[in-house]
């Protein structure tokens, strides 16, 4: 049988996926967002993303590795922790995570297959500005510290409480961060909606 | 090719007296091509994402900021409460202490009629709408209720996390 024209089909469909197709990071938790109508993508860069999984642990993440070194080393001034070359290094491969910073240590000398079978605790936050009970206005802060472009981003799960997610606001809205972005899946608008 | 017909001479074992290099076929076995395509398309199918995630935007008020505003008078406004297992609870036009009708709808077709009904009777330009998550309340029916707001075009609503005692009272009372 001649197989060269099933051949082209089979590579211009290679083609088109490996130009749309942005492969999956391994993420700490998943998480099914909710959707909505709002068609305003995620943008690619200087993003921040706080998560919030279903049991109400927060995960965080930024982009590029530059920026998670810089502030794995202001989190580590904060907190008076000295982190060495590799774990740097282990820290910036890490998409998300959900460790609080007194664990970070031990978790960053783990490999990455067992890193991905620890079941993190989650960031702690509550409305408090505590260093120890409320990590993530710490973690907000130094990543604004290394990237002061950051757009921040929260991702919740579908059956997340509210309560948890209140929290995460508090600690947002403590350090004067009014804008942010919730990300959700794409769902169609209802028939005849138009947007103006 | 290089063969030069010397002519005549020899036996007949050429017939027409030309020597044909033996041609061979073009055609490549396209068979394992295909299988290797089609197991990249697979493996690029199932190791990414195709549709980006969407985002909405949401603005809170600066907390730090202290803006005296006039107060809003409660018959131009809608208070919806989020309650446990996907319910809405809102009362409108009266505050809470005024013995309102709490009306219980559920998300879809539901409440965003009740939000578009309400609006008419106020008009676009005066009518608020505050929402009011209670400690029961889901992530989702947040979003879904800001969603609510974009499909009605309500533009001005306001997210308050705290619930007046005379709120928690009228909930519960309905709740019995």
């Amino acid at each position: 049988m001649d197989m060269t024209a099933m051949c082209d089909v089979a590579f211009l469909l290679l083609t088109f996926f490996i130009l749309t197709a942005q492969i999956r990071v391994q993420e700490a938790a998943e998480i099914n967002p909710p959707t909505s109508i709002s068609g305003i993508k995620v943008p690619d860069t200087d993003i921040m993303t706080i998560s919030l999984d279903k049991e109400g642990k927060v995960f965080f993440g930024i982009d590029g590795q530059p920026n998670r070194i810089a502030m794995l080393e202001n989190i580590g001034e904060t907190y008076g922790i000295s982190f060495s070359d590799r774990e740097k290094k282990a820290f910036s491969l890490l998409p998300n995570f959900g460790i609080p910073v007194n664990q970070l240590k031990s978790f960053l000398s783990l490999k990455s297959d067992q890193q991905s079978q620890v079941k993190q605790p989650g960031v702690p936050v509550d409305s408090t500005a505590s260093l120890q009970t409320n990590q993530l206005s710490q973690w907000v802060f130094n990543a604004r510290k290394a990237n002061n472009k950051l757009r921040i981003a929260v991702k919740g799960d579908n059956l997340a409480k509210f309560p948890n997610f209140k929290n995460v606001l508090s600690s947002l809205q403590s350090q004067n961060i009014n804008k942010f972005n919730l990300i959700t899946g794409t769902e169609a608008p209802p028939a005849g909606w138009t947007n103006d | 090719m290089a063969d030069i017909d010397a002519g005549g001479g020899g036996g007949g074992k050429h017939k027409g007296g030309k020597v044909r290099s033996k041609k061979g076929s073009t055609r490549v076995d396209m068979t394992p091509m295909v299988d290797l395509g089609f197991l990249l398309i697979t493996f690029f199918i199932l190791a990414s994402t195709l549709s980006k995630p969407s985002s909405m935007t949401l603005n809170v008020p600066d907390k730090t900021e202290k803006v005296e505003t006039e107060p809003i008078k409660a018959s131009k406004v809608m208070t919806i409460f989020l309650g446990k297992e996907n319910q809405i609870h809102y009362i409108f036009g009266k505050a809470a202490n005024e013995d309102p009708e709490l009306k219980t709808v559920q998300f879809g077709p539901e409440i965003r009629n009740a939000l578009q009904e309400n609006k008419q009777k106020i008009g676009e330009k005066d009518f608020v709408v505050v929402i009011k998550p209670t400690a029961e309340s889901t992530y989702k029916n947040l979003v879904d209720m800001l969603d609510e707001m974009a499909i009605t075009k309500t533009k001005r609503y306001a997210l308050v996390d705290q619930l007046t005692p005379d709120e928690n009272k009228l909930i519960a009372d309905k709740m019995k």
